[in-house]
């Protein structure tokens, strides 16, 4: 059996559950009330939303790496479309929760001031992620070879996952940043309403759920491509 | 200098409509079009619902109503992929699977 087959029946199953689960999560999101902040008001809310897209980026690059350090260990060349279609999904969350940040700041700590791009720590290291990514997709390009492919590629992927959490929660924690967390502190600082990780844990799963949907989702074309045309994807 | 839109828009409703002392900022878009009718009956049930809070039950119906067809267009993307599937499994013998 090829690891690229899904199950279909629990695949729908856990769809119908995570979309349930967000439905229930952006409720929450809006209805409950929190404290209001100057500054932030009613945008303390994007914390529901926008942190979730990086916990979501980081599990996606887990399970892209996980796929990748398979297909070195036991030469399953196949699982390297699942790393693929991970890492792909992966950056797209990636992307979401950068635009998501620059909308935030605009129209919060920087109202007034124009600035879109505002050279946080965090908005510059996660761009040199998402270029990371950029970088692993293109080198895909380079192979004709799907078995060259699926290994170099593989090795490449492993250090992109490899790089993520310093460039994402290490680096970032060391300088001054708009983000909490900053200096080293949690990031979950004691002012955060108790009502408000009602919602955020559960935001965490449920996008995490929605990756997971969605990769596999891909990971079904992706098959249905392979079978037709024995070719893997690049 | 830069030149903004946002600022070029905002300006011109400044000039517009100076600016009252009730500590509400007015732009154009609280009485362009308000001119013709302005309401005199008392707020419906639901439109107490949506006008309370600044207004953010009017921003969650437009994010549900994003949602819920992205829900639809998933589900409907995943009957397209059963059936192909089920085309691919009849019409093609399976093959080795290892690349």
């Amino acid at each position: 059996m090829s690891t690229l087959k899904v199950n279909v029946k629990r695949y729908t199953l856990i769809r119908n559950l995570v979309f349930a689960w967000l439905t229930a999560v952006i409720l929450a999101g809006f209805l409950l009330n929190i404290p209001k902040i100057n500054i932030l008001e009613h945008t303390a809310r994007n914390l529901y939303f926008h942190v979730p897209m990086w916990f979501t980026m980081m599990a996606a690059a887990f399970v892209s790496g996980y796929h990748s350090l398979k297909v070195l260990q036991t030469g399953d060349e196949i699982r390297d479309i699942r790393a693929l279609q991970a890492a792909r999904v992966g950056t797209f969350f990636g992307i979401l929760g950068l635009t998501t940040g620059i909308v935030w700041s605009r129209f919060t700590w920087y109202v007034g001031t124009d600035v879109w791009w505002n050279f946080d720590p965090r908005q510059i290291m996660v761009t040199i992620q998402l270029l990371i990514y950029g970088g692993y997709f293109v080198l895909r390009s380079a192979f004709d070879e799907p078995k060259k492919r699926a290994k170099i590629s593989a090795v490449f992927n492993l250090f992109a996952m490899t790089a993520l959490p310093f460039l994402l929660y290490v680096i970032p924690r060391q300088m001054d940043s708009l983000h909490p967390g900053a200096e080293g502190n949690p990031a979950f600082s004691q002012i955060t309403a108790p009502v408000m990780r009602l919602v955020f844990y559960p935001a965490i799963i449920g996008f995490i759920g929605l990756f997971w949907v969605l990769y596999t989702q891909r990971v079904r074309v992706a098959w249905l491509k392979y079978r037709v045309t024995q070719e893997a994807e690049m | 200098m830069k030149i903004s839109l946002l600022h070029a828009i905002q300006d011109a409703a400044n000039q517009a409509l100076p600016d009252s002392t009730d500590g509400i900022v007015h732009t154009a878009y609280d009485s362009l079009w308000t001119g013709a009718d302005i309401p005199t009956q008392t707020p419906s049930a639901l439109e107490q619902v949506m006008l309370a809070d600044d207004k953010i039950f009017v921003v969650l119906a437009v994010v549900m109503i994003i949602w819920i067809g992205i829900i639809i267009l998933v589900m409907r993307t995943d009957k397209h992929l059963k059936s192909v599937e089920r085309s691919v499994e009849e019409n093609i013998p399976n093959q080795d699977d290892g690349l």
